[in-house]
Parts: C-alpha cells; sequence; structure tokens
C-alpha cells in the first residue's frame, strides 16, 4: 500500500488541525499560550511523544488485543513522557520549570490518543510516523500563533523581546485564553471555507474547460 | 425561505406602533439626566469622555457594517439608537481618570465582539455595556482603578471620599469595614463622591428610571427588587445591622446597573416570573460577592446573570394563550 504524504501532511496542518478543528488538547492550550515561546516548546514535546507512541503502536497493533488496547496505548505514551521529563530535567531544567504541570499531562493528552486510536492503530509504520510528525506540528503552528497573538496583545512582547509598553491585561488573562481559542477556531473556520469555496470554483471552471476542448476535439 | 416560516411564540402577537429606534431613543434622553450631572460634577473631561464613547460605539458598528458589505445609505436607515446606549452606558460606568484608548477598545470590544458577531441588535448574549466595561477594567486595571477625581462640589458634611492613604474609593472603603465618611444625603446627590462618571449622582439615575418606567419602557418593579434585596441581604450579611441598607444602596453602581443595564430586553427572561427569579438572584450575588471579595462587583454580577437567562427561560415558561380552557381553546 502506497502512503499517501500529500494527505497525512493536509490532514495534520490544515484539515484536520489538532487544536483548531478537533479541538483535542485544550487544556495545554488555555493555560500555555501566555507566550509564543511556550507553544514552541509545548508543540515540539507533544510532536516527540506522538512520533515515538504512533510508531511503537503501529508496530504492536496486531499484538494488542482489542479489548485493553486503551490502557496499553496510556501505557505506552506514559513511557515516552517519562523519558521526555526525565531528559528535559537534565538538560533543560529551566524550560522543565516553566512547563510545569503540563508535561506529565501530555500523558492524557487527546491529541495522542485520539491519534493512537484513530490512525496509528490501523496503518503502518511510516505512516504513522508522518501522522505524528504533522499533527505534531499542526499544535505546535497553533499554539505558537495563539502564544504570539496573546503575547503582543497582553505583554506587548514578541517571543520573549519587548516591543512596546502598551499591554492590555485582558489577553493575558485566563479569560482572554478562551476568547483567543475562540477566536481562532471563527478565524480558522472561516478561511477554510474561503479556500474549499475556491477549490469548487477552480474545479468547476476546469471541468467546464475540459467539456470545451472536448466540444472543439469532436468539431475538429 | 424557512426563516420567514418559523413562528417565535403562539398566537396572537400584539402588534405595537414602538419600534427599537424609539424605545432606544427614549433609554438615551432617559440617560442625559446622568450625563449631565457627571459633566457637571466632573468637568470638561468627562464630558469629552462621554463624546468620545458615544463616536467610537457608533463608528465601530458602522464600520462593521461597511467591512460586511452594506451601504452607508442601508446603514443610516436601519440604524437603531443600541449602539448609542451601549457608548453612553459604557462613559458612565467608568472614572473619569480612564485613559482615552481604554474608552475605544471597550465600545469596540463591546460592538463588534459582543454584539454584531453574534447576529446585532437582539441577538447578543450578555450586555455588551456590561462586558466592555469588564473588559476595558480587566485590561487597563492599574489605571482605572487608581487616581479618582473628587468631583467640583464639596460634600454637605464637609468630608472626603477618598481615602487618602489608600486611594480607595468610599465603597471599597465601606466594604472594608470603615464607616462611611460621607452622610446619606450626599450618595444621594454624589456631593463629594469620588466614582464613575454616571454613577455618582443616584438622583439622575432615579429621574432617568423614572421617565422610563413612565413611558412603559422598564417596570419600575424590578429593579427595585435588584436594589432591595442587595440592600436587605447586606443588613442580613452584617448581622442585621440596619444602618447599612442605605450606603449599600446609595453607593457605586448598583443604580447605574439595576436601571440601565440589568433591565436591557435582550439580556433579560421574557416571563414576569422569570423577572422576579433574575432580579432577585442578582441582588443576592451582588451583596454577597461585595461581602466576599471587597470589591464593586455589579457589572460581574450582570454579566454573570445574563449567562442564566436563557437557563431561567428554559424553566419559567410563559403560558401558551387559552392554556386553562381544556376544551375547546383557541389556537
Amino acid at each position: 500500500m502506497k502512503t499517501n504524504f500529500k494527505k497525512i501532511a493536509t490532514d495534520g496542518i490544515l484539515t484536520n488541525n489538532p487544536t483548531l478543528k478537533l479541538v483535542l488538547g485544550t487544556c495545554p492550550t488555555l493555560a500555555l499560550t501566555t507566550m509564543a515561546m511556550n507553544g514552541v516548546y509545548m508543540g515540539l514535546a507533544v510532536t516527540f511523544v506522538l512520533i515515538c507512541s504512533n510508531v511503537i503502536i503501529s508496530l504492536l497493533r496486531k499484538v494488542i488485543p482489542n479489548q485493553v488496547r486503551i490502557p496499553a496505548f496510556v501505557l505506552i505514551i506514559a513511557t515516552f513522557v517519562t523519558i521526555l521529563r526525565i531528559v528535559m530535567d537534565k538538560l533543560l531544567p529551566d524550560l522543565y520549570e516553566s512547563l510545569g504541570l503540563y508535561l506529565p499531562l501530555i500523558v492524557v493528552n487527546c491529541i495522542i490518543l485520539a491519534r493512537a486510536e484513530s490512525f496509528a492503530s490501523k496503518n503502518g509504520i511510516i505512516a504513522s510516523a508522518a501522522d505524528g510528525l504533522f499533527m505534531g506540528i499542526g499544535f505546535a503552528l497553533a499554539l505558537t500563533t495563539m502564544g504570539a497573538f496573546r503575547e503582543i496583545l497582553g505583554a506587548g512582547k514578541i517571543f520573549g523581546v519587548e516591543l512596546w509598553a502598551f499591554r492590555i491585561e485582558f489577553f493575558s488573562s485566563s479569560a482572554g485564553a478562551f476568547f483567543t481559542y475562540g477566536l481562532f477556531i471563527a478565524m480558522f473556520a472561516f478561511i477554510s471555507s474561503l479556500i474549499s469555496k475556491k477549490k469548487a470554483l477552480k474545479a468547476a471552471k476546469a471541468a467546464k474547460a475540459t467539456v470545451a476542448t472536448e466540444e472543439v476535439k469532436e468539431d475538429k | 425561505m424557512a426563516d420567514k416560516l418559523l413562528k417565535f411564540s403562539s398566537s396572537p402577537h400584539v402588534k405595537a406602533v414602538r419600534t427599537t429606534k424609539q424605545i432606544m431613543r427614549h433609554v438615551c434622553i432617559a440617560l442625559l439626566p446622568a450625563c449631565i450631572a457627571g459633566v457637571v460634577f466632573f468637568g470638561l473631561n468627562a464630558a469629552l469622555l462621554i463624546a468620545l464613547s458615544l463616536t467610537s460605539a457608533i463608528l465601530s458598528e458602522v464600520v462593521y457594517h461597511l467591512i460586511c458589505g452594506k451601504k452607508l445609505k442601508e446603514i443610516y436607515a436601519g440604524f437603531d439608537y443600541t449602539s448609542a446606549v451601549t457608548g453612553l452606558l459604557i462613559a458612565l460606568s467608568v472614572g473619569v481618570q480612564t485613559p482615552w484608548y481604554a474608552i475605544i477598545l471597550a465600545n469596540i470590544f463591546a460592538i463588534v465582539v459582543v454584539k454584531m458577531i453574534f447576529g446585532g441588535t437582539g441577538k447578543n448574549l450578555v450586555n455588551p455595556a456590561v462586558t466592555g466595561r469588564i473588559f476595558a477594567f480587566m485590561s487597563f486595571l492599574s489605571l482605572m482603578s487608581n487616581g479618582w477625581v473628587n468631583p467640583n462640589f464639596a460634600s454637605l458634611s464637609g468630608a472626603s471620599s477618598i481615602n487618602a492613604e489608600t486611594n480607595a474609593t468610599l465603597l471599597t472603603d465601606l466594604l472594608k469595614g470603615n464607616a462611611p465618611a460621607l452622610s446619606n444625603l450626599d450618595l444621594l446627590l454624589g456631593t463629594g463622591l469620588a466614582g464613575c462618571i454616571g454613577e455618582t449622582c443616584k438622583v439622575a439615575l432615579i429621574l432617568g428610571g423614572i421617565y422610563l418606567a413612565v413611558l412603559g419602557i422598564i417596570n419600575i418593579g424590578y429593579p427595585a427588587i435588584y436594589i432591595a434585596v442587595t440592600g436587605l441581604f447586606t443588613v442580613c450579611l452584617n448581622g442585621f445591622d440596619f444602618n447599612c441598607f442605605l450606603p449599600a444602596i446609595l453607593s457605586g453602581g448598583l443604580m447605574l446597573g439595576a436601571i440601565f443595564m440589568a433591565t436591557d430586553y435582550t439580556t433579560s427572561p421574557n416571563t414576569t416570573l422569570g423577572n422576579i427569579v433574575y432580579f432577585a438572584l442578582l441582588g443576592l450575588l451582588t451583596a454577597g460577592l461585595r461581602q466576599a471579595t471587597g470589591i464593586e462587583v455589579v457589572s460581574f454580577v450582570i454579566l454573570l446573570m445574563n449567562l442564566f437567562v436563557p437557563l431561567i427561560d428554559k424553566f419559567v415558561r410563559p403560558k401558551p394563550f387559552g392554556f386553562q380552557k381544556q376544551k375547546g381553546g383557541k389556537k
């Protein structure tokens, strides 16, 4: 079976974006988007766990009995989260501190479990790894843009660099987190509907063009 | 087509000449005494803030319509005074020390996010003015809650309402358990009382309320329930000390909130019983949370209860016409 990487990539980043389209993993999204850098770190951490767990679950998909698949998945995910935590604690202690509770919480992050359940347990190793990578990128991109939006408006900074002294503190508060999340979901839905409309128009035009050329050919 | 066939309530429908536009114009007129009092008490700055708030509210609605592809003529024809009311209420519920950009941002948030995105007049879930004010307060807390200005008139009892040590207003001082520095008459007239532009002079607000009640736009009973419950519950919480009653109802934004904000048609229940429940709960929450947090909570409580309105409407249903007649009920 040939793996359709293009479809997996667009699925992960656009059509099935875990944060903005599937609304999974809301807890770290709401709590960590006060800064753009947090989004990058959290996105990288989730991507790492997602790729590894997807590969292992894909390898074991024929061994794991269907009845106990969820505990088995969680066990595999927890293993990688533990590895990540130990490594980060040793190598990047500051980052480990700033992500705090949300690092161990990756174990119960819905994105990873959902991908394990709906993709990795049904597809081959390479496809699962690619799915993990692009889902992770989609998550990281969403978190980073939301973090940048909130950081610019709420703290007057971008990636920790001071821009101006003007601050709208609403966007740093938790109410602002919910507001920003809703706003981004709405904008994402709006943009994707625009794109699909354009695509439909293009397809209609292309169909017309082929019909026209065929007619010309017939005339000849 | 499907929209036109949809009926929202059972017949008969009462048809009135009164339109949203006229009602909102009356509300604007009712807010005039409070505006005038604000300008008299706090000077030219207050007038500038009110004008700024009014223009930014109306402009944000017009610009939103323009972005949506409406023509100026259509916008002019469809203009009801709701955005003007929102702008006025936001200006009246902030202090005169508020920075100009806070006012503009509050109005944009109130009109665009709270009202227009949800579908315009009558479709908003929560009161735009209240939400805009809360947005401004959360965003610019230190700028808006410090540096209260004393009004132009000294109080009748000669005391100042600003606590020099903590720079807090009378209400925050009161809530911390200090004796009120001003007499109840001062509170009623707003003399010597620092506070928000439209909230200091209670007489002006009550005048506006009476105007609306006489025209039948609001039921004066509902705000009365709110204010009375707030006062009585404060008395209960303070060990049945009836001296608390008048300061509790005459201070803070209670009058403005009760008369003009909580009575908003869109965000209050549809039935009489529902309204009684709504306003009584508003009163209980205001008194309780004021006591618990030590800050003025009227706008937060109104926002909170606005979100409960659909729930109240779900449980308190109007009786269909002819409900009691078992046989031959009209359809």
